[in-house]
């Protein structure tokens, strides 16, 4: 047990070099490292000045290539942030699917003879439908089969489920496993879409994952208001260009509940009245691309788009044939801008102009270009740190782990003496470990993690003490040192794995059914078993053997 | 160096006292249920839903201003404390709690985000630059997950760690350990129903920690038994038990001295938002100590073991390098 041939010990320096080399980035800041500082985009003095010296700190750096620079990742909670969860409500994606598919619906039964009135409202994510003549519900249960839309491209479930009712009616309803794929379809292009409208640049760290079928995990670092992501998130953000009629005398009707056919009134942010063409010209999906810009009369802060080449040839037409007219941009059931037409938009350049900041002009134009989304999204939970509590927990928590550190050192030195600092040494080397692990896995260190590491350094020394209480009783019972720190390890070997499997087991359960904060925790305590274990079974005994043989005592004051 | 002060070799009847100790454990228990089921767990908003939102004291500002403002919004019960010194700085922060809010669209989730928004609306307005430490919104239908999952969490280590003790020992040392346990986590949700610290995610992370803490404790106890009662094959259980303890006794205080310290650092050094995990991680060690000589071996020396031929074959394992 105490022979160290020299591959034994080359091997533990190079776990430990190792472990020390992932640590090590942790004690330098990022310039000194050689890592680019983010462009966070951010335009007050302050900012640009740190930023440029981060950056020439960066590019002056002599940290060599080949070192590792990844530090501890950490939890939101430390570096301040915003976390929110999202859920899809699949029975709205499921309504919203099947009022698409009416159209087709109408299409099939469209035989006045089939049905009694037109396709009824549906009602939630079922659509009844009563048949004149119950004679024709074999035909009427063909036809609608025939309609057999599919989720995806290939081997997707049939949507709807069509059920009859009675003598005359049908019941079509979307299937239970069709809302089960249409959900986790809607939550992949929700994630697309979310992405594009927080991070059109692609350049944040905005964290965007989904949790089972129906929520989407949004974690935005550095961010110190949920309101704003809530904002942009909670738009549906359905864009159309209608044609609107100015006429007073239409206006007045429809204020009166008498619109002409086909219009509806639509109001703006400040209650103004517009009545528009229920079928827009051009709508979202003919939008190649949106960009904050400028207003060319004011310099205010305005959204530029651009439209796809046949949504501008159809803009163009209908802008042709109705000069003087009024058009109107409609985000969300709200008139954004109602400009009179003045001369023929030909090309697709259109702007929105309005009292725009230059935060909401690019959120808007992030929002247009990312697109609808296939149904709401609700927030159902929220936490936010601020940035100066995140680094306050960081300094509590390293001032607690170093305080802790101390005292059980000192304990452990008034308690075994000179093998007490070999304990010290390798609990040192244990905490090195242990970031190291964290920095090297990528790991989150959270503030529970920071506990679990502090409660680490408390019970790392538990398997030094169970060692050195063996070698204790065998040096009572008149062995000589060597022997008694030979048989005390062996001897402690199946109680300290016994005692930290069953430790480990809670460390694992802990981290595949806890979430966030929790998870950290667990993720501290797991590899803080693992190298405690270590630390203690082969770095203490490693010195003690180095120690016996240079020192060769007589007997162990232990 | 200290140690060899301490007596080479204790002798303490250990399980002469498991009649008191187990009146003492009943005694606990019963107190503790009855302080759950009466005085309640303070749920924090992980558990409960609701919102918490913590500013940082403006120095003209004081709880009653804050009262005043947020009361206006009419969102039920609002409770506001000042909390001198939970940051590293000693910065004084106002701390904001409302359950969750009644809709009646039946959307609560929604319901809470707006209120929450409201609040933070209301407090900028009032009082301009305000910094808003932290913000948390926990609808209901989040919070029944998360405390299920939790005691999920819980339930299914317990029964890992039987199912481990019993392939390692045998099923008596299962049985004891576990219920020393259960013993452990009953008596410390005790503790937080009467100090009524409240009782969240993190809280449960402690209670898992314990129940490792408790078992490693025990596990410790148990391999000294088995390893003693073979040895002495004809000596009464109960005096192998208290060979085994007495002889695990140094470590036992040591290891829960140092975990105690720096447990200790946390809860005095580590900020109001890590006191309550340290508390029952402080808490669960005293008792986790205690319950494995006094629950978990005085159940295994009721139980008794198999000690005959069968337990000659037992596995041994791990012996040696």
């Amino acid at each position: 047990m105490l022979n160290f041939p020299a591959w034994k010990v080359a091997l533990i320096c190079l776990v430990l070099l190792w472990g020390g080399l992932l640590a090590l980035p942790n004690a330098f800041s990022d310039g000194f490292l050689g890592i680019q500082p983010r462009d966070t985009g951010a335009t007050d003095p302050q900012s640009i000045l740190e930023y440029d010296q981060q950056k020439a700190a960066a590019e002056q750096s002599w940290w060599p290539g080949f070192l590792p620079t990844s530090k501890v990742n950490l939890g939101l909670d430390l570096q301040g942030g915003v976390y929110l969860l999202t859920e899809i409500d699949p029975e709205e994606v499921a309504a919203n699917r099947l009022e698409s598919l009416q159209a087709d619906i109408r299409d099939v039964l469209n035989d006045p003879q089939l049905i009694t009135r037109d396709v009824p409202e549906q009602d939630g994510s079922t659509l009844p439908i009563r048949l004149r003549n119950p004679d024709q519900m074999d035909d009427a249960l063909r036809r609608l089969r025939r309609i057999n839309p599919t989720i995806g491209a290939t081997g997707g479930e049939k949507i709807m489920s069509i059920e009859q009712r009675g003598e005359a009616m049908i019941m079509i309803s979307v299937s239970d496993a069709a809302m089960q794929a249409l959900a986790a379809d809607a939550q992949d292009k929700m994630i697309e879409i979310i992405r594009r409208r927080l991070d059109p640049d692609g350049v944040s760290e905005v964290s965007i994952t989904p949790q089972g079928d129906t929520r989407i995990v949004i974690e935005a670092p550095g961010e110190a208001d949920p309101r704003r992501i809530k904002d942009i998130l909670g738009r549906a953000g359905r864009m159309t260009f209608n044609m609107a009629d100015s006429s007073p005398s239409s206006i007045a009707a429809a204020e009166t509940g008498r619109p002409r056919p086909g219009f509806e009134l639509v109001q703006d942010e400040n209650g103004i009245s517009y009545l528009i063409n229920r079928t827009p010209v051009v709508t979202g999906s003919d939008i190649a691309t949106a960009n904050q810009g400028y207003d060319p009369d004011d310099n205010s802060p305005a959204v530029d788009f651009r439209l796809t080449g046949s949504g501008a040839e159809r803009f163009g037409r209908t802008t042709a044939n109705n000069r003087g007219e009024l058009f109107a941009i409609v985000l969300d059931g709200k008139v954004m801008s109602a400009p009179r037409i003045n001369e023929p938009i030909w090309g697709g350049n259109v702007q929105i102009t309005g009292s725009f900041s230059m935060q909401e002009a690019q959120d808007l134009a992030a929002i247009i270009e990312a697109g609808e989304l296939p149904g709401k999204l609700g927030f159902i939970e929220e936490r936010t740190v601020g940035p100066g509590l995140g680094a306050d927990s960081i300094r509590a928590g390293t001032r607690a782990s170093i305080i802790g550190l101390v005292l059980v050192a000192v304990f452990m030195i008034i308690a075994y003496g000179l093998i007490g600092g070999f304990a010290v040494g390798s609990l040192i080397a244990n905490i090195v470990l242990i970031l190291g692990a964290l920095s090297g896995l990528g790991a989150t260190l959270t503030l529970p993690g920071i506990a679990g590491i502090i409660l680490t350094i408390g019970m790392a020394v538990d398997a030094n003490v169970i060692v050195f209480e063996r070698i204790r009783e065998e040096q009572r019972s008149g062995r000589s040192p060597n022997t008694a720190v030979i048989a005390g390890y062996e001897r402690a070997l199946s109680t300290i794995l016994d005692a930290n499997i069953t430790t480990f087991i809670a460390a694992a359960i802990l981290y595949m059914l806890g979430s966030g904060p929790v998870k950290g925790f667990a993720v501290t305590l797991a590899i803080g078993i693992v190298t405690s274990v270590f630390t203690a079974f082969v770095v203490t005994r490693w010195f003690t053997a180095v120690w016996l043989r240079l020192a060769k005592p007589r007997k162990l004051s232990i | 160096m200290l140690l060899q002060y301490w007596p080479q070799k204790t002798d303490v009847k250990f399980m002469s006292f498991r009649l008191p100790a187990l009146v003492f454990s009943v005694v606990l228990i019963a107190a503790s249920f009855f302080m759950i089921f009466t005085k309640g767990l303070n749920f924090g908003i992980d558990f409960a839903g609701g919102s918490v939102i913590e500013i940082e004291q403006p120095v003209d500002v004081n709880e009653q201003d804050v009262r005043g403002v947020v009361g206006e919004l009419g969102l039920g019960e609002v409770q506001v404390n000042a909390a001198r010194g939970t940051g590293v700085e000693g910065i004084e922060v106002i701390v904001i709690r409302f359950a969750t809010q009644v809709a009646e669209d039946g959307d609560q989730e929604a319901a809470q985000q707006v209120a929450n928004n409201s609040v933070r609306a209301a407090l900028e307005a009032a009082f301009p630059g305000v910094n808003i430490r932290s913000s948390a919104a926990v609808g209901p239908k989040v919070s029944g997950e998360l405390l299920r999952s939790g005691l999920i969490a819980l339930g299914v280590a317990l029964a890992l760690m039987m199912l481990y003790i019993s392939v390692r020992f045998q099923w008596q040392y299962a049985l004891g350990a576990v219920a020393a346990l259960f013993h452990d986590v009953i008596i410390t949700m005790g503790m937080f129903a009467l100090t009524q610290f409240e009782f969240n995610l993190s809280t449960i992370a402690a209670l898992l920690t314990i129940v490792g803490y408790s078992m490693n404790d025990t596990v410790i106890v148990f391999d000294r038994v088995r390893e003693e009662a073979r040895k002495y094959k004809k000596l009464d259980l109960g005096q192998v038990i208290d060979i085994a303890i007495n002889q695990t006794l140094s470590r036992t205080l040591l290891t829960s001295g140092t975990t105690l310290l720096a447990l200790l650092s946390i809860y005095i050094f580590g900020g109001t938002v890590l006191s309550g995990m340290s508390f029952a991680l402080i808490f669960g060690v005293v008792i986790g100590t205690y319950s494995s000589i006094f629950v978990a071996s005085a159940l295994v020396l009721m139980l008794g073991i198999d000690r005959g031929e069968k337990a000659k074959r037992e596995v041994v394992g791990f012996q040696g390098t």
